[in-house]
């Protein structure tokens, strides 16, 4: 199936990174940032992460702030994807995240929620890649167009949104498994989230919003997006 | 060298910032980057043409002018020409934005980009609700 093709029945697609070079330049960029480091073997890094306290990881984080080009860097791994999804002009995400997801019962647990939530537009685009294999439940889960939009409309017929239909959900559905050098890219309403899970190694992803410039924005937000033009 | 902070009307494209609140941004900003400010300049209100800073810098010769965001630039061509010749040798930082740079194309870069935001189509947050917003992209895709 397409990829488009893809987007519109289930609502997220899993697709190869075209250029793993300007990917792989992100990951050691991310990991000099936060380890101060490079060339080292990314699951060693990822087992001293599993280590860190939530304020080590705080800090690492803030120091990830003075990234730049992040952005850039993860639209250009795909560009292929984001233009024949939006076009050569978008809006892009200002700053890309970098997501840890720490092992065990007692770290932070992405309950499931929309991309909506945050109210950017409801054409923006979500891109997250792992920077290493996901062979165990350290990955996110995601439910497909229809159920995101039955669990949806029930809460709006209630009047709520992400409340606590949503975040008492249990948390037992399984996290897709990607390779280094795929992605998963979905749209604004599909409900997603993390679990708790058991392994010696930390997960480390990165991601990023885009939209087509012609397609409207809710907030016109210079802090969270910025214009890109595709060469 | 001069550094300086600037407050202007609280309406600055889509952000309604208080002066009290663009100061605090400011003051977080410049705290983030260990940067020194000299001067607190406050434009007036119901003027995007920060003619008082383009004023002050021939005294002050500033070498910083820290502003909250792009949307404070002014954007009217024959005002902005003017601007950007007369603060061509000041670095600009705008703390919303989280981005600095020197030299009219910097400045232009700067204008481009607030005008790409306010010429972008809109959706009313408070005339819609969830539901629609979801049928909008089912209907309209990407």
């Amino acid at each position: 199936m397409e990829l488009r093709e893809k987007l519109n029945t289930k609502g997220y697609a899993i697709f190869s990174i075209e250029n793993l070079k300007i990917f792989e330049k992100l990951k050691d960029s991310v990991i000099q940032k936060i380890f101060n480091e490079t060339g080292k073997d990314i699951n060693l890094l990822r087992k001293k992460m599993a280590k860190m306290s939530n304020v080590e990881i705080n800090d690492s984080m803030i120091n990830l702030l003075s990234l730049s080009g992040a952005s850039e860097m993860m639209i250009s791994s795909c560009q292929n994807v984001v233009e024949m999804l939006c076009g050569k002009e978008l809006f892009i995400q200002r700053r890309a995240n970098t997501i840890f997801n720490l092992p065990g019962k007692d770290q932070r647990r992405q309950w499931p929620h929309y991309e909506m939530m945050s109210g950017i537009s409801p054409f923006t685009y979500v891109l997250w890649a792992p920077f290493h294999d996901l062979d165990d439940d350290g990955g996110v889960y995601y439910y497909d167009k229809k159920k995101s939009y039955e669990i949806m409309k029930k809460e709006h017929s209630k009047g709520i949104v992400n409340g606590p239909d949503i975040l008492n959900m249990k948390h037992n559905e399984k996290p897709i498994k990607l390779n280094y050098g795929e992605a998963i890219i979905f749209n604004p309403f599909i409900l997603h989230g993390n679990t708790a899970f058991k392994s010696d190694l930390a997960r480390i992803a990165c991601s990023i919003r885009f939209q087509s410039i012609k397609k409207p924005l809710m907030q016109r937000n210079s802090d969270f997006l910025k214009y890109y033009k595709i060469n | 060298m001069t550094i300086a902070t600037v407050t202007t009307d609280i309406n600055m494209g889509p952000f309604i910032i208080p002066s009290n609140g663009q100061n605090m941004i400011m003051n977080n900003y410049v705290q983030r980057n260990n940067l020194k400010v000299e001067l607190v300049i406050p434009e007036p209100i119901m003027s995007n043409k920060l003619a008082t800073v383009e004023w002050l810098n021939k005294e002050f010769n500033f070498t910083k002018i820290i502003l909250c965001s792009i949307y404070q630039l002014p954007n009217e061509k024959n005002v902005s020409e003017v601007f950007l010749e007369s603060m061509k040798n000041v670095e600009f930082h705008f703390a919303i934005e989280g981005i600095k740079g020197i030299g009219k194309d910097f400045l232009q870069g700067c204008i481009q980009e607030a005008k790409k935001f306010l010429n972008a189509d809109k959706i009313d947050s408070t005339k819609t609700d969830w539901i629609e917003l979801y049928d909008i992209l089912n209907k309209n895709g990407n």
